[in-house]
């Protein structure tokens, strides 16, 4: 490695970019009362300072390698095996970018909160330096510091700044996140001291406990305890009640935060750690964690078609794509992983735009009702063309980018998981009809409510904030190889590591040697 | 031992016992102003402080040594004892300072009981006989029960008092029944040295432990009724609540620093050959007293007696630590320290809140709080989300330390009942943020004035954030140098 090359890898650029946001929301609370204006040109500047370091990240990124790049790594409390360790590989990196790049454009979206403005930005800043730390660290206890306390500035977000059932909404929230990250905890703690029966001292550092040989049983266990925490977040089946209560009732920025980073945090967490950690015990539960994907995939789009909310049905057609990432990454192949990694962008950027999208129509007629609205397009032409664009997108329509994720999960799940893979392409159909259905009853057909006939369609601030979002998803769509090609190798990593400690053979095209079918042929 | 040492192994209480009689004559000769009081108590914290630190320096590990015919210990363990518990003294009397000086001549009493208690707390810490451990333990009580029922024009602060009293009285009683079996059973009721109890016990082997065995029970309930574990907690809600707000918080936090000191001496140092035979108790004990306590914050609309049971379940999280024996104390140490400073700047806010003598502290006073006085509201925020034990507090810090040490002892049943339980008592510190930011009208015209802060508590409320954020973020160095807090 040469000199200035070295010199910008020992940059801590990591620990910038969770510090920028942290800074800012130190800054938007020191500002003085009466200067209440200044409070979004600074917690926009400091956001988008985040996005450019995030885009020198992206710029400097070594791509073709599976290891982290960028790592940083302090000793902490020798006597715990603590270590202030970060890092940063592909699939990592599109979640970096995702967070920094939604970031401006939610805080951008944030006019219409006139109460307590500075609490506000402060607590959107120090979330997005909450999720960034979740994205980066390396280190369990350090990662689950991130996770926990990222919860406190969203349950403010929600219950401070949200609908009429906002003290439930968080308060349901808060509860249901951490009762899954406090046996995850247990599970970190036992993890460690497991790990110092084995090295001698104990450690929370991922790099070194991917080395540590766990036992059949306490492979079980941890994975159900780390399980547990992402599936909620994620959030899985049976654990998903919080989510439209917590999607409705939060102002439009933290829906789109919720939706667009929050739960891909669960995700993240399922590959970066039960995938790794717990080989054998995720090849052991893949038809458990299947099962509930695919639950979940057409559980959300039937209960998605049948709400007269609007932010509701995209609350739970969340359900259902998420479900799709999931049984993307329990699909233990190479496409279905990527799949699932790419799945996770594109949902962020179309789920966060719907949601921007029902927030701007709600602020102009207060009401959230499908059956309030109908033929839009005659009046506001502009916003019916990008809610379109973006269903169509969610959709998963070629050439837009729900497209690639989608088609690459299902490829990749038929390879291992056929059966799934087929009951859930019903859910690609169902959203076709849960979002065109309520696309014809909102926008076309003649004006049925007199109030609507006067909406303004969208104005240059809400064009702003949409544009950036739909030359992403076009980009993505068409030329989808960037993101894929920082992303291969890293799940490649994960899949050689599950191949080398249990005897799972990952199927491949052409190769049919682990198909069912091939295990029942005589 | 070392003869010139003697009299410097009880410096710390010599320090305090001058202060407070001269308090006591300045008072009735002079019958100076409320600053004089402070002068004179702050002297003589500062010297019980400085004397801790200087036993701290000369005296931790290698230099312990008993003193007095083995009745005092001076080691790293008492001296920690003291340069927490007289800086808590302090900043509780700064916390309690306006309900002093509304009690007109009275006020020098409730200051030296203040500091009385302090003295009886450190000899708690460092005495290495039961019968020492004894009179601290009794000292120490008194005061607080004379300080619950202070302002004598409510009933209920009256009731307090005498709940604690009588209770108390019984606790001690069934304490001294234990060290009467403990007695029988070793012939001593010196701790170390050749004779003591832990080298009776080291080196014999009991056949028939019945009696040792009862004994120990006793020792246990005794000094559990003093920290409110569960199921010896039942005083601890009355008394918080009727206790003057001023002093609740040193009474909670005191009681805390003392009762564990003394416990965790007594079950690792003394009974250490019979760890066997405590840990278990002590894990059950943990167990009940976290779900208990939680169980039934859940349900209280008033906030000190919310924060009451709150200390039943962090008493629980406490002995927690104990469970891996010598090998917690530095954690458990941690914990308590930590969670000393957070319940005395929460009883700070209560007391802001609802009054300096006032009782009780329902939920209503709170409502909107977080726009009638945002600083104080942050301030309570803070200390409820580090008892909620969340990341880059103290509390989390603490958390993670407890639970650490009870795994590595074994005990992973007792930290997933102890997880279970920190989520469920998210709830009620939840509805107390939720009374102060996300409750009462929207316009804040509409709200009464927030209360008047006297500098006192500002002094403290700052004091509690400063630490349960610094030890926070970083809780390294302070758990390297509890390492060093260990009993001989």
């Amino acid at each position: 490695m040469d000199a200035p090359l070295r010199a910008a890898m020992d940059f801590p650029i990591l620990s910038l970019i969770v510090l920028l946001p942290a800074v800012g929301g130190l800054i938007v609370l020191a500002l003085p009362r009466r200067r209440g204006e200044l409070v979004l040109p600074v917690a926009l500047a400091l956001s988008l300072l985040t996005l450019g370091a995030a885009c020198w990240l992206l710029a400097s990124f070594e791509t073709g390698t599976a290891g982290f790049q960028f790592e940083e790594q302090v000793t902490w409390y020798e006597p715990w095996g603590v270590s202030y360790h970060l890092g940063l590989d592909g699939i990592s990196l599109l979640m970096v970018l995702l967070t920094a790049f939604l970031f401006p454009i939610a805080l951008l979206a944030s006019t219409s909160i006139t109460t307590r403005v500075k609490g506000y930005f402060a607590a959107m800043l120090f979330l997005e330096a909450g999720i960034l730390g979740v994205f980066v660290a390396l280190d369990l206890l350090v990662f689950f510091a991130f996770w926990e306390v990222m919860l406190v500035p969203m349950y403010f977000i929600i219950g401070i700044w949200g609908g009429e059932r906002r003290v439930y909404a968080a308060l349901k929230f808060f509860l249901f996140t951490a009762l899954g990250s406090a046996l995850m905890l247990a599970g970190i703690l036992a993890l460690a001291l497991l790990a110092g029966d084995q090295l001698g001292r104990p450690t929370f550092d991922f790099v070194e406990l991917l080395g540590i040989d766990l036992g059949r049983a306490a492979q079980f266990w941890l994975f159900g305890a780390f399980a547990l925490s992402f599936g909620i977040k994620v959030p899985l089946f049976p654990f998903h009640t919080w989510l439209p209560d917590a999607h409705v009732e939060a102002p439009t920025a933290g829906s789109v935060i919720l939706a667009g980073v929050l739960l891909k945090m669960g995700a993240y967490g399922l590959i970066r750690f039960n995938l790794t950690l717990f080989p054998e015990a995720t090849v052991d539960l893949v038809p458990v964690l299947a099962v509930l994907a695919v639950i979940g995939i057409i559980y959300g789009a039937v209960v998605a078609t049948v709400q007269k909310d609007i932010k509701r049905l995209v609350a739970y057609s969340s359900v259902s794509h998420l479900g799709f990432v999931v049984l993307g990454i329990f699909a233990l192949t190479s496409q279905g992983l990527q799949g699932g990694v790419i799945q996770m962008v594109n949902h962020g950027l179309t789920t966060g735009a719907l949601f921007l999208l029902v927030g701007m129509i709600y602020e102009r007629r207060h009401t959230r009702q499908i059956a309030d609205y109908g033929g839009l397009a005659t009046v506001m032409p502009l916003f019916a063309g990008a809610f379109l664009f973006i269903s169509l997108a969610s959709i998963g329509l070629p050439p837009l980018n729900g497209f690639v994720g989608e088609f690459l999960v299902l490829l990749g799940s038929y390879l291992s998981l056929p059966g799934y893979a087929i009951a859930a392409s019903l859910g690609v159909v169902l959203a076709a009809v849960y979002l065109l259905w309520a696309y014809q009853r909102m926008f076309t057909g003649p004006i049925t409510v007199e109030a609507n006939r006067g909406l303004a369609d969208l104005g240059v601030r809400e064009v702003a904030l949409l544009a950036p979002i739909v030359a992403l998803v076009l980009f993505l769509g068409i030329f989808p190889k960037p993101a894929l090609d920082r992303v291969e190798p890293a799940v490649q990593g994960i899949l050689d590591r599950i191949e080398m400690t249990t005897d799972y053979q990952v199927p491949q095209f052409g190769i049919e040697a682990d198909l069912p079918e091939a295990e029942a042929r005589p | 031992m070392n003869g010139s040492l003697t009299f410097l192994s009880v410096a710390p209480e010599i320090a305090l016992a001058a202060a407070v009689v001269l308090l006591l004559l300045v008072e009735v000769t002079f019958k100076p102003r409320a600053g004089a009081w402070a002068v004179v108590a702050g002297a003589g914290l500062a010297a019980g402080t400085a004397l801790s630190a200087w036993q701290w320096v000369a005296h931790r590990g290698a230099d312990a040594g008993t003193f007095w015919n083995g009745m005092i210990a001076v080691d790293g363990f008492a001296a920690l004892a003291g340069l927490l518990v007289f800086p808590l003294a302090g900043l509780g009397l700064m916390s309690a300072w306006r309900l002093a000086a509304s009690q007109g001549r009275r006020g020098a009493e409730f200051i030296a009981l203040v500091m009385l208690a302090a003295a009886g707390a450190h000899l708690m810490a460092a005495a290495a006989d039961f019968i020492m451990l004894f009179i601290g333990l009794e000292v120490f009580s008194l005061s607080l029960y004379v300080l619950a029922g202070f302002t004598r024009e409510r009933v209920d602060a009256d009731e307090a008092s005498f709940k604690y009293f009588l209770l108390g009285a019984f606790a001690s009683a069934v304490f001294l029944y234990g060290v009467a079996l403990v007695f029988a059973a070793t012939g001593s009721t010196t701790f170390y040295g050749d004779g003591g109890i832990a080298d009776y016990l080291a080196g014999t082997v009991i056949f028939r432990p019945g009696v040792l065995l009862a004994g120990l029970a006793l020792l246990l309930v005794g000094l559990a009724f003093k920290v409110s574990a569960a199921p010896f907690h039942v005083w601890a809600p009355d008394v918080y609540q009727g206790a003057p707000g001023g002093v609740t918080g040193f009474l909670a936090a005191a009681a805390k620093v003392a009762g564990f000191a003394a416990l965790a001496r007594v079950l690792t140092a003394v009974l250490g050959a019979r760890a066997d035979d405590w840990v278990p108790a002590v894990a059950v004990l943990a167990a009940v007293s976290v779900v208990v306590g939680t169980l039934l914050a859940i349900v209280q609309d008033d906030v000190k007696r919310l924060l009451a049971y709150s200390s039943v379940a962090h008493a629980g999280f406490i002995l927690t630590a104990l469970v891996a024996g010598r090998g917690g104390l530095g954690d458990m140490w941690f914990y308590l320290a930590t969670y000393a400073v957070q319940v005395l700047g929460a009883f700070t806010v209560a007391a802001a809140v609802s009054g300096d003598r006032a009782g009780r502290s329902p939920l209503a006073h709170w409502a909107g709080l977080g726009r009638r006085a945002p600083w104080l509201a942050a301030a309570m925020t803070l200390m409820l989300l580090a008892m909620a034990g969340i990341p880059l507090t103290a509390g989390f810090a603490g958390k993670v330390a407890v639970f650490r040490a009870a795994i590595d002892a074994g005990y992973l049943w007792l930290v997933i009942v102890a997880v279970l339980a920190t989520v469920a008592g998210l709830f009620f510190y939840l509805r107390v943020i939720v009374a102060m930011y996300l409750s009462g009208p929207e316009e804040a015209a509409a709200l009464p004035a927030g209360p008047a802060v006297g500098w006192g508590a500002r002094v403290v409320l700052t004091v509690a954030a400063a630490a349960t954020l610094v030890f926070g973020i970083a809780p390294w160095p302070l758990l390297e140098v509890l390492r060093d807090a260990l009993p001989l």
